[in-house]
């Protein structure tokens, strides 16, 4: 049995009068890439809003490594290796490149410490290196999200939570960011994955889970979700 | 006007409207700072400054000049202990006025009644301390204090003391504030709450102790300022703070508010305009518009400019991408 890393249990999140998520159960083992599909308003994003308590549960609870995250604040959950890329990547866009990188790791004090994860960054994104030095606004949709997940590798996460990293990107850029998503599994991180784009997130994903509008309607590994018949008609356009 | 006059007054008017204008730039970064950060205006900001004038002054006249020491450390103990206590006074402001109103999520519009509400608190709490009858404090002159009257001759001008000291406060204040905004991880901080707030907390950066903290720089520039202003224009009182501080908005609005650089420019701009007017308007038309007529033609510039640059001269430049 492999170690539970995020538990998530009957939770419920409200947009004022809005029933956003309605009582979602599930986890995320450790080494896992695990993903999160569903149309537009499934409260797949406010699942991961909710994981990071920028929109707090009114019922229910998130446990990260057996610890109750409901009562943390956002920017402590960050320090427990806990990271989120939002949805629309949320660069600053007024800052550099690097001024960006270096704000992922605002809770690292160790100088050489962020100097080596910002190089690595730029190994595994070199193109950020030729552009370290631009605005964030100035920078194409895929340079931002590799920059938003740059970003959040400054912390050397455990657990990354990823929100529609294919979202308005050029085929060529979301092979670019799957292919890293892939790498950073097998480098040991565990991924929390949420798509619209979903053959491609079942592809690289162990297990996924189906939302629809807040609830968990279907879940099964990556493989047997790709080929459900219910999936396929759904969500992979198939008629 | 003879050109022999209009030369002669062309280096005083600048150092004058120099160093106007860069009080007024002190604290128009009360203002922007604070707007960058939750897109409100602190309307209160100008009696923090008043707050901060009066008790350099007080403190001055009861405690410091019976020490004896050389009047520039007790005006340097005087600014620090006013900006401190003007950054105090702002965190507690922002705390009692802003804060509560901030958690409920109202509307934009509330806590600036709230701001005004605060201003004319201060103004007559002030009043109230200092004795209604006669409120206004006198900056300390003669004796010791006669050294801030004196001239240096630099060659194409001279230049006073108090004049002096506005430069030399105004600019290390600023060198600090460049330096603490662009090259720390505070700094990184204030900047990146002031773009996204949500995100900021995603970064691990606390979104409540960076709002503190910008209260406590902007209020502490602000009460340097009351200082270096009732230095230079020899009183502090209760309602000083009215008048630079409407400057200051408008010099913070010409530059672009939100903009810490758009705050220096804007208040430069608006110190020479008011003073090259109030200079060379009497001289220009034989004394039939008087210097009191300043404020029209430095005011009439910014409306002629703000209309050809409605986002300031420094605002927000870069596109944003979504």
């Amino acid at each position: 049995m492999s170690e539970v890393m995020l538990e998530i249990n009957d939770l419920h999140t409200y947009y004022g009068q809005i029933h956003a998520l309605k009582g979602l159960t599930f986890t995320v083992n450790k080494g896992e890439i695990v993903c999160l599909i569903g149309g537009n308003g499934a409260g797949k994003t406010t699942t991961l809003r909710t994981i990071s308590m920028l929109k707090p549960p009114k019922q229910g609870y998130v446990k990260y490594k057996g610890q109750n995250l409901n009562s943390v604040a956002p920017h402590e959950i960050v320090t427990k290796g806990l990271a989120h890329v939002p949805e629309g990547r949320r660069i600053f866009p007024r800052l550099t490149v690097k001024e960006n990188l270096e704000l992922g790791a605002y809770t690292v004090k160790d100088r050489n410490l962020i100097t080596k994860r910002m190089q690595q960054g730029f190994e595994i994104f070199p193109r950020l290196r030729e552009r370290q030095s631009q605005l964030g606004g100035t920078l194409s949709g895929g340079e931002q999200q590799m920059l938003a997940f740059a970003r959040a590798l400054m912390i050397d996460p455990e657990l990354i939570l990823l929100d529609e990293p294919s979202m308005g990107l050029s085929p060529l850029f979301v092979e670019t960011i799957f292919d890293s998503v892939v790498a950073l599994n097998k480098a040991g991180k565990t991924i929390l994955l949420v798509e619209q784009n979903a053959l491609m997130a079942l592809g690289i994903s162990n297990r996924g889970y189906v939302l629809q509008t807040g609830e968990i309607v279907l879940q099964g590994t990556g493989e047997d979700l790709k080929n459900n018949e219910a999936v396929r008609k759904k969500y992979l356009g198939e008629d | 006007m003879s050109a022999e006059l209009f030369f002669g007054l062309l280096a005083p008017t600048i150092v004058d409207g120099l160093s106007i204008g860069l009080m007024y730039a002190v604290i128009a970064l009360g203002y922007t700072m604070v707007y960058g950060v939750l897109e409100f205006i602190n309307f209160a900001h100008s009696e923090i400054f008043m707050v901060g004038a009066v008790i350099g002054v007080e403190l001055l006249t009861a405690v410091l000049i019976p020490t004896g020491l050389h009047p520039v450390f007790q005006l340097i103990i005087a600014i620090v202990v006013a900006a401190g206590a003007a950054g105090i006074l702002a965190v507690a402001v922002e705390r009692f006025a802003y804060r509560p109103l901030r958690v409920r999520n109202a509307p934009k519009l509330v806590p600036l009644i709230s701001a005004i509400g605060m201003s004319l608190l201060l103004i007559d709490v002030m009043r109230l301390i200092l004795n209604p009858a006669n409120p206004n404090r006198p900056f300390p002159s003669g004796g010791s204090f006669d050294f801030f009257t004196q001239t240096i001759n630099l060659g194409f001008v001279s230049i006073n003391y108090k004049t002096m000291t506005v430069f030399v406060v105004v600019m290390l204040m600023l060198a600090g504030l460049v330096y603490l905004v662009n090259y720390t991880n505070l700094g990184r901080g204030i900047r990146a709450v002031a773009q996204d707030q949500s995100t900021s907390s995603l970064m691990g950066i606390n979104v409540s102790n960076i709002i503190v903290i910008t209260f406590f720089i902007g209020g502490a520039l602000g009460g340097v300022a009351g200082v270096l202003y009732a230095l230079k224009y020899g009183v502090a009182s209760p309602v000083m703070g009215f008048i630079p501080g409407l400057k200051a908005f408008t010099a913070a609005v010409l530059g672009g508010i939100g903009s810490i650089p758009g705050a220096v420019v804007g208040g430069i701009i608006l110190g020479l305009l008011e003073t090259f007017a109030g200079t060379y308007l009497p001289l220009m038309t034989n004394d039939q518009i008087g210097t009191e007529y300043k404020d029209i033609v430095a005011f009439g510039l910014l409306i002629v400019i703000l209309i050809f640059k409605p986002a300031g001269l420094l605002g927000k430049a870069v596109a944003e991408k979504v």
